[in-house]
């Protein structure tokens, strides 16, 4: 992981505020749609107290910002400070990934690539 | 109590200004993921571990959202904390103590006698620092009264008082009672005696815990220069200096003693064995306590003031 990528709490890929910032990249989304979100694209079920910590830290830091809503359940973006954080972030697992894909013999990155997102249904 | 409320009472771990940013959509997330089911504990728990978290952080005890002089006072704070476990401590130490030089073989005396030294001598210092701090604190104080009233700082200084009152009448009625008992009486000889002391000991613990609290209540309150902040931070650095040096001298009177004198280590009435006696096992665990605590808001502190000093 990069300094810069540390530095905005973004350290290993199964962190709340990555799979957030991975959700909201996606489109603006409230609490439950991200929780639900996140459940569905990595597995990971973010409780509400977890899912709260991470979007209180990315909001203080600029990653993330709240949309007006009349509804009790306000919606979240992304902002571009959190699109390069996320990018960083990205590019950091790839890095790692197509390094440990290499050194395991599983050739091209793109097979391990599609494999991934045919898991998550979103292979072209 | 409805469902509803129960909610909302989850929500209470977390700090005011958090439940007013977040409150009204984490209730809603709540109610989404649980619907007309309780809480798991497990969330329960993990809500009850974040709420303290972000109360931590607006404190200023943990991260970076607040600003250096809120966390100089916060560390400042939470080493204010960690000597009110080392008066208790010392307090302890104190009782457990004495007479201790008249069961140790003159030639064995002088280990024990630095360590004990050490400690009386730190312990004074300590209570000279805080005293000094409360002087700087003093016309910040003054001027919070004046301006906005008494009634904001009123209930934590009444409590605190009146539970000190209570302690020192306490202590009054039992030293008088105890002057009119033998050393046999006194030494787990007459057992309401002997019941008595541990309730001492705990009013005693009140009385600290309910004047820290009121002392924190206050001083998170008052409108403090940035000198009189860093000020406060280098005394409570120091408090914590002498944190260390008190629990080394402890422990080298009670290592010395455990050597030369076990016999003295076993005389109270609960002891199990020779060296480790329950009273001293109490204040080590208290002294350890303190001092990881005031380590920590030490680090806190000395790393704002460098925060500034660099900004």
């Amino acid at each position: 992981m990069s300094k810069k990528t540390t530095q905005v709490g973004l350290r290993r890929p199964n962190d709340p505020p990555i799979l957030i910032l991975t959700s909201l990249a996606d489109g603006p989304k409230h609490g439950h749609a991200l929780a639900k979100d996140i459940e569905a694209f990595a597995g990971v079920v973010l409780g509400p107290g977890a899912l709260y910590g991470a979007i209180t830290r990315l909001e203080e830091r600029g990653l993330i910002e709240a949309l007006e809503s009349d509804d009790r359940r306000r919606p979240y973006r992304i902002t571009s400070g959190g699109r390069a954080a996320l990018g960083e972030a990205v590019h950091d697992m790839r890095t790692l990934a197509d390094v440990g894909a290499m050194r395991l013999g599983l050739g091209a990155m793109n097979r391990v690539r599609k494999v991934g997102l045919t898991t998550i249904g979103m292979a072209p | 109590m409805s469902r509803a409320d129960r909610f909302e009472r989850l929500i209470r771990w977390y700090p005011p200004t958090w439940r007013e940013r977040y409150g009204v959509e984490f209730v809603a997330l709540l109610e989404d993921t649980h619907g007309m089911n309780d809480v798991p504990w497990r969330e329960r728990l993990v809500i009850a571990k974040s709420g303290s978290v972000e109360r931590a952080r607006s404190a200023g005890l943990l991260g970076d959202s607040t600003s250096p002089n809120e966390r100089i006072r916060a560390g400042s704070l939470l080493i204010l904390c960690a000597w009110a476990f080392f008066m208790l401590a010392g307090g302890i130490f104190a009782k457990f103590t004495e007479h201790w030089s008249a069961v140790t073989p003159t030639a064995d005396r002088w280990i024990p006698s630095d360590g004990y030294g050490a400690v009386q001598w730190a312990g004074i210092v300590g209570v000279v620092v805080v005293l000094a701090a409360v002087v700087v604190v003093l016309p910040a104080f003054i001027r919070l009264v004046r301006e906005k009233g008494w009634a904001g700082v009123k209930t934590p200084i009444l409590r605190a008082a009146l539970v000190v009152a209570a302690t020192t009448a306490f202590t009054a009625g039992l030293v008088i009672w105890a002057h009119h008992l033998g050393a046999h009486d006194r030494n787990g000889g007459l057992l309401p005696y002997h019941l008595i002391v541990p309730l001492w000991v705990l009013s005693v613990a009140a009385a600290l815990g309910f004047s820290t609290a009121a002392a924190v209540a206050v001083a998170r309150r008052l409108d403090l220069s940035q000198r009189g902040l860093r000020a406060l931070g280098g005394m409570a650095i120091a408090l914590t200096l002498i944190m260390v040096v008190i629990m080394a001298g402890t422990l080298a009177w009670w290592g010395s003693v455990a050597a030369y004198a076990p016999g003295f280590l076993g005389n109270g009435a609960l002891a199990t064995s020779n060296v480790l006696p329950p009273a001293m096992i109490v204040a080590g665990i208290l002294m350890l306590f303190g001092v990881a605590t005031a380590a920590t808001g030490a680090v806190r502190v000395a790393r704002s003031i460098g925060n500034r000093v660099s900004q």
